[in-house]
C-alpha cells in the first residue's frame, strides 16, 4: 500500500548572508492515513522546515513530495488546490495564527463560503457551531462573536484547529501546537488532535521539541528524531524512549528533566564529547553528530554520511556504529 | 534560620478594568542554602511575586500589605522599608535575580567584559584588575572560557552560554540568595541539562539559597528542596518536594502533576485540568479552584480556605477536601500521581 | 432563533460597536492636547468651507472706494485690490481647495493600496513591474512635472486637477504599503488563509488590509496636506485657468496685483496663507496624534 503523503529524499537550502544553509537534507518520511506521528528535535534541526515542506508551503530544493502517490510540485490547477486543502498546518503561536481583526465566526465561515460548503449565513453558522463543538468550545454561542484577544491561548489554538477542519483535511501538521499553551491544558489539546485522527482518519504529524509530549501523543505510533537537517532515528515510540539506538536520541532521553524527583535525579546520562551544536553554515563532514558523539570512530564517522537503515527490530537508524552493533547482536542471538 | 521571610504579602496592579489582585496573602520562609521552587501557570502571580521580592515591580503595581523580611548577620530588615541606596545594595549584593527575558536584554553593542565592568561599577568596584580577576573566576565557575567569552559580543554567544554569563554576573557580589525566573525555559534539552547540573554544583560549592519561578515541574523535581504551587495569586500548597510529587494534597497540584507526561517509566493516567483559570479582576466567591475541581463540594464555594496542615510534616494545603485527596492517592509509596490514578 | 441573532449583529450591536469605538477614540484623543486642537481645527475648516457658505451671502461686487482697507468691523480681514471683503473670500475659498485635496488623497491612496498590496502578495514579475514604475515616478521631480502637465493640459475643472495630483502622489505610499504587506503576508494567519485556498481577494482585502487601517488613515491625511501644497503652488504660478474664489487664487491675485507694495494690504496677503497653514497644521498634528492612538505600544507612556 502506498503512503498517503511522503517526502522522498527532500532537501531544502536557504540562502543567507553567511552562505547557503541546508535546513533539511535528503529527508525521506512516509505517513499512512490516520497515523499519529511525531517529529522531535532541538532548535535548528530542521523540523519546522520539514513541516512546511510537508504542507507544500515551501518548495523543496531537491526531492519529491508525494500525495496519494502523485508528485505534488508537478501537479497543477485543481489537483494542486485539492492538495493544499487536504494538508493543513496548525501553527505554534496561538496569538499570531488568528487575525486579530476578525471574529471567530468570520475566521471560520470564510473557508466555508469560499468552498461552497455554506451559501447563507444561517448555514455557515450551523457549520461553525458544529466545528466549535467538535473542538470542545462549548457552548458555541459563547465563542462565535469573540475576537482572538478575548480568548485564552488554549481556546485560540482550538479555533485554529477548527479553522483547519473547515476544509476536511486529510493531513494536519501541528508545529509545536501545544508549546505555548499552559501546561495544565496541553494534554487535552493533544487528545483533541488524536480524537480527530481516530474519528475522521486524519493523519496528524506533531512537530515538537518536547519528548514527553511526543511520547504521549505518538504512544501508539512512531517518533522521528531529527538532528541538523537529517532524520537520525525513526522508531516505534515505546522502543525509542525505552531503548534509543542512536547516540543522539539516547543523549536527549537521558538529559530530559522529568517531573518526578526520583527518576530525574537518578537517570542514566550520556556524556557528550562537546556541548556545542555546530553551525548550519559549517556542518561537520560525515555524520554531523560525530564531533559530539561518544561512539564516534575516526576514519568512519567523520568521513561517511550514515544512511537511515533498518535495524532489528522495527526501527531505522542513521548511525554506522549502532547499525553495526545492533545487527551483530541480532546475528549472535540467532546463532 | 531563615534568610528570607515573606509574611502575608499581597500585590495589586491596576488595569483598565480595575485592580488585579495578582498576589494574595503569600507567606513563606527560605532557609539558608535551601532551594525553593515556586510553580504556577500564566496568571498565577508567580512573576509578580518574584519581582515584588526585589521591589522591581513595574509602575501601577502596589504592595497592598505584608512584609518581606531579610536577615543577614543577625540583622533583619523589611525590604519594603529600604531606601534607594540600601535597596540597590540588597538587589545585587544580597539577592541577585536572573530574568528569563534577560537572555535577550544584554546590551547588544558592548562586550561581555564591559557588562561585567558596568555591573561592578554600579556597586562601587572600580579596580579593573580586580573586576577582571573576579569575572574570570566566575566564568570559570560556570564552565566558560574567560579568554574567549569576555571579549565577545552577546550575539556571538549561544543561548546556553548567555544564560551561564547571566548566572556568573548574578554571583559577582556573592549574594546569599538568587532568584531565577524560568531559568531554562527558552533553552534546548541538552543545554537545559547542563544549566541544571551547573546550578546544582554552584549551590553545593557556594551554599547560597535559591528561589525558582517556573511553570515547569521538572525543574522543581530536579533542584528543589521545597516547593510551592500558586493558583490565582495564592499559595495553594507548600511541601517538601517528594511530598508534593508523590503525596500532593491540593487538587490543583494533583491536576498539574497529572497533566505532565514523562519520558521514562510508565505513562499512567495523564489528563488535563478542565476549564480555565478565573478572572483575576472578578474573583469568584470561595475557593478559586472550585469551578475546575473534581472534588469540590458546596462548602468549597462558600469561603476561600486557608492553608491547613495535612498528614505529612511541613506540608500545608489550602483545601478543605485534602483528606479526600489523601484517600484517593494514599500516602505510602513514592509513585507518581498519574500512575496511582491509572 | 439565537442563531439568527448571532449570525447578524442586531441594530443595537451595530450601533454600540462604532459608538463605543468613537467614545474610546475621543477619550484617547483628549489626552493629547495638540492632536485635539488639530482635530477641532479640521472640524472648524470643514464647517467653514462646506457649511458656512450656506449662511453667508457671497459678496462679489467690486467697490473702488474700499480698495485695500485695513481690518475693521465691516471687513474683519480688510479688503482686496477690488475692494471686496477678504473674510468673505476666505469663507468661499476653502471648498474647492479642500475638495481637491480630499479627492486627490482618496485617489492616490486607492491606487497605492490596490497596486502596492497586490504586487506584494502576488510577487514575481508583476511585483517587479510595479516597483519599477513606482521607482521611476519617485525619481521625477514632482513639482516640475506637475507644472509641465498643468501647462500642457490646462486643467479646467477641479476634479481634473485632483486626478492629476493623485497620479503624481501615489508612489511613496505605494512603496510603504508594499513593504508593510510584504511583512504582513508572512504572518501565520495569512499563511493559514493561503493553505485554506481563500483566494487573493480575501487575503488582501479581508486579512491584510484591515490590520493596516490606522496606517492608511494616517497616510490619507498626510497626502491631503501634500495635495494642498501642490495645488496652491500651481494656482499661484497661474497655471490653472480657473476663475472663482479660492485661497490659491487669492494669493495669485495678491501677488499679481502688487498687494505686496501696499502697507495696508497685509491682512489680504496673510489671510489665505494663514488659512492654508492652519489647515495643514491641523492635519499634521491630528495625524501625529493618530499615530500615538493607533499604536498601543506608545499608548501606555
Amino acid at each position: 500500500m502506498t503512503a498517503l503523503i511522503e517526502l522522498d529524499r527532500v532537501s531544502r537550502t536557504f540562502h543567507t548572508p553567511g552562505g547557503p544553509i541546508t535546513a533539511v537534507d535528503a529527508v525521506s518520511l512516509a505517513f499512512d492515513a490516520g497515523e499519529a506521528m511525531c517529529l522531535v528535535g532541538e532548535s535548528g534541526c530542521g523540523k519546522t522546515t520539514t513541516g512546511r515542506l510537508l504542507t507544500g508551503l515551501l518548495r523543496p530544493t531537491s526531492g519529491r513530495l508525494l500525495y496519494e502517490g502523485k508528485d505534488v510540485w508537478r501537479t497543477k490547477g485543481a489537483d494542486l488546490a485539492r492538495f493544499r486543502r487536504a494538508v493543513q498546518l496548525v501553527h505554534q503561536d496561538p496569538y499570531a495564527s488568528l487575525n486579530p481583526t476578525r471574529t471567530v465566526f468570520q475566521t471560520l465561515s470564510a473557508p466555508l463560503f469560499r468552498h461552497k460548503k455554506a451559501r447563507t449565513s444561517r448555514q455557515a453558522l450551523a457549520s461553525v457551531n458544529e466545528l466549535l463543538q467538535r473542538v470542545d468550545l462549548t457552548p458555541p454561542e459563547n465563542f462565535v462573536t469573540k475576537y482572538p484577544h478575548q480568548l485564552s491561548g488554549g481556546q485560540r489554538q482550538r479555533v485554529a484547529i477548527a479553522r483547519a477542519l473547515t476544509v476536511d483535511p486529510k493531513v494536519i501538521v501541528a508545529d509545536e501546537a501545544v508549546s505555548m499553551v499552559d501546561v495544565s491544558i496541553r494534554i487535552s489539546l493533544l487528545n483533541l488532535l488524536l480524537a480527530l485522527g481516530r474519528e475522521f482518519g486524519v493523519t496528524i504529524v506533531l512537530i515538537t521539541h518536547d519528548l514527553a509530549v511526543a511520547r504521549y501523543f505518538a504512544r501508539e505510533g512512531r517518533i522521528g528524531v531529527m538532528y541538523l537537517g537529517r532524520v537520525v532515528e525513526l522508531a516505534d515510540t515505546e522502543s525509542l524512549v525505552g531503548d534509543p539506538a542512536h547516540p543522539y536520541s539516547a543523549a536527549l532521553i537521558g538529559a530530559i528533566p522529568e517531573a518526578d524527583p526520583d527518576i530525574t535525579r537518578s537517570k542514566k546520562r550520556v556524556d557528550l564529547r562537546s556541548a556545542e551544536i555546530p553551525s548550519l553554515l559549517r556542518l561537520p563532514a560525515g555524520c554531523t553528530f560525530h564531533p559530539r558523539c561518544p561512539l564516534s570512530e575516526a576514519g568512519l564517522c567523520d568521513l561517511k554520511i550514515p544512511e537511515l537503515l533498518p535495524v532489528p527490530t522495527d526501527r531505522e537508524v542513521a548511525c554506522h556504529v549502532a547499525v553495526r552493533e545492533r545487527t551483530a547482536e541480532q546475528a549472535a542471538t540467532m546463532a | 534560620m531563615s534568610v528570607l521571610s515573606v509574611r502575608g504579602l499581597s500585590i495589586d496592579y491596576l488595569t483598565r478594568r480595575g485592580p488585579v489582585h495578582a498576589v494574595r496573602d503569600v507567606s513563606f520562609e527560605l532557609e539558608k542554602s535551601e532551594t525553593l521552587a515556586i510553580i504556577g501557570e500564566s496568571g498565577s502571580g508567580k512573576t509578580t511575586l518574584a519581582v515584588g521580592l526585589i521591589r522591581l515591580s513595574p509602575r501601577g503595581t502596589k504592595v497592598a500589605k505584608g512584609e518581606i523580611l531579610y536577615t543577614k548577620n543577625g540583622m533583619t530588615n523589611d525590604i519594603r522599608k529600604l531606601d534607594d541606596d540600601d535597596l540597590r545594595e540588597y538587589r545585587w549584593a544580597e539577592c541577585a535575580m536572573v530574568f528569563q527575558a534577560a537572555l535577550n536584554s544584554f546590551n547588544p553593542v558592548i562586550t561581555i567584559w564591559e557588562q561585567f565592568l558596568d555591573t561592578a561599577r554600579a556597586h562601587g568596584l572600580n579596580d579593573r584588575r580586580r573586576v577582571h580577576d573576579r569575572a574570570a573566576e566566575l566564568l570559570d565557575l560556570v564552565h566558560l572560557d574567560a579568554g574567549r567569552v569576555l571579549p565577545a559580543f552577546p550575539h556571538e554567544l549561544s543561548g546556553g552560554m548567555k544564560q551561564r554569563v547571566l548566572i556568573a554576573l548574578a554571583l559577582m557580589l556573592e549574594p546569599q540568595m538568587v532568584i531565577l525566573d524560568e531559568p531554562t525555559t527558552a533553552l534546548d534539552i541538552l543545554t537545559q541539562r547542563s544549566i541544571i547540573d551547573l546550578l546544582r554544583q554552584l549551590r553545593q560549592r557556594l551554599g547560597f539559597s535559591m528561589i525558582f519561578i517556573s511553570h515547569d515541574l521538572s525543574i522543581a523535581a530536579e533542584l528543589a528542596d521545597r516547593m510551592i504551587t500558586m493558583y490565582a495569586g495564592r499559595v495553594v500548597e507548600h511541601a517538601r518536594v517528594a511530598d508534593m510529587f508523590y503525596r500532593p494534597r491540593h487538587p490543583y497540584s494533583l491536576g498539574l502533576l497529572r497533566a505532565v507526561p514523562r519520558v521514562s517509566g510508565a505513562l499512567g493516567s495523564v489528563a488535563s485540568i478542565p476549564g480555565s483559570p478565573p478572572d483575576l479582576v472578578r474573583l469568584p466567591k470561595g475557593c478559586t479552584y472550585a469551578a475546575r475541581c473534581p472534588y469540590a463540594i458546596d462548602a468549597c464555594r462558600e469561603a476561600d480556605p486557608p492553608l491547613l496542615p495535612v498528614d505529612t510534616p511541613q506540608h500545608e494545603a489550602a483545601c478543605i477536601r485534602w483528606q479526600h485527596v489523601a484517600e484517593v492517592l494514599g500516602s505510602d509509596a513514592e509513585i507518581p500521581v498519574a500512575e496511582k490514578l491509572a | 432563533m439565537t442563531s439568527a441573532i448571532l449570525a447578524a449583529p442586531t441594530l443595537g450591536q451595530r450601533l454600540s460597536g462604532p459608538w463605543f469605538a468613537t467614545v474610546e477614540f475621543l477619550r484617547l484623543l483628549s489626552r493629547r492636547p495638540v492632536g485635539l486642537v488639530g482635530f477641532f481645527g479640521i472640524v472648524f475648516f470643514l464647517l467653514l468651507a462646506f457649511v458656512a457658505p450656506i449662511f453667508v451671502p457671497f459678496q462679489n461686487d467690486p467697490s473702488l472706494v474700499d480698495i485695500y482697507l485695513t481690518p475693521s468691523l465691516a471687513h474683519p480681514l480688510g479688503t482686496d485690490f477690488q475692494g471686496k471683503d477678504v473674510l468673505n473670500q476666505i469663507v468661499y475659498g476653502g471648498r474647492d481647495i479642500l475638495t481637491v485635496a480630499i479627492i486627490a488623497a482618496l485617489l492616490s491612496t486607492l491606487i497605492a493600496i490596490t497596486f502596492g498590496s497586490i504586487a506584494a502578495v502576488i510577487g514575481g514579475r508583476l511585483d517587479t513591474a510595479v516597483v519599477a514604475v513606482t521607482d521611476i515616478t519617485l525619481t521625477i521631480p514632482k513639482l516640475i512635472l506637475l507644472i509641465a502637465i498643468a501647462a500642457i493640459l490646462r486643467p479646467t475643472s477641479f476634479v481634473f486637477l485632483a486626478v492629476i495630483l493623485a497620479l503624481l502622489q501615489w508612489s511613496s505610499l505605494l512603496r510603504q504599503v508594499r513593504a508593510q504587506v510584504l511583512s504582513l503576508k508572512e504572518r501565520d494567519y495569512v499563511e493559514a488563509a493561503r493553505s485554506l485556498d481563500l483566494g487573493l481577494f480575501h487575503i488582501v482585502f479581508r486579512e491584510i488590509l484591515p490590520t493596516m487601517r490606522s496606517y492608511i488613515v494616517i497616510h490619507f491625511i498626510l497626502s491631503m496636506t501634500e495635495a494642498m501644497y501642490a495645488q496652491v503652488g500651481i494656482i499661484l504660478l497661474g497655471l490653472v485657468p480657473i476663475s472663482g474664489s479660492n485661497w490659491g487664487i487669492m494669493l495669485y491675485f495678491a501677488q499679481g496685483q502688487g498687494a505686496l507694495f501696499y502697507r495696508d494690504s497685509l491682512w489680504y496677503i496673510l489671510s489665505p496663507i494663514l488659512a492654508i497653514s492652519l489647515v495643514q497644521l491641523s492635519l499634521a498634528s491630528f495625524a501625529s496624534a493618530l499615530e500615538d492612538i493607533f499604536n498601543p505600544r506608545l499608548r501606555g507612556s
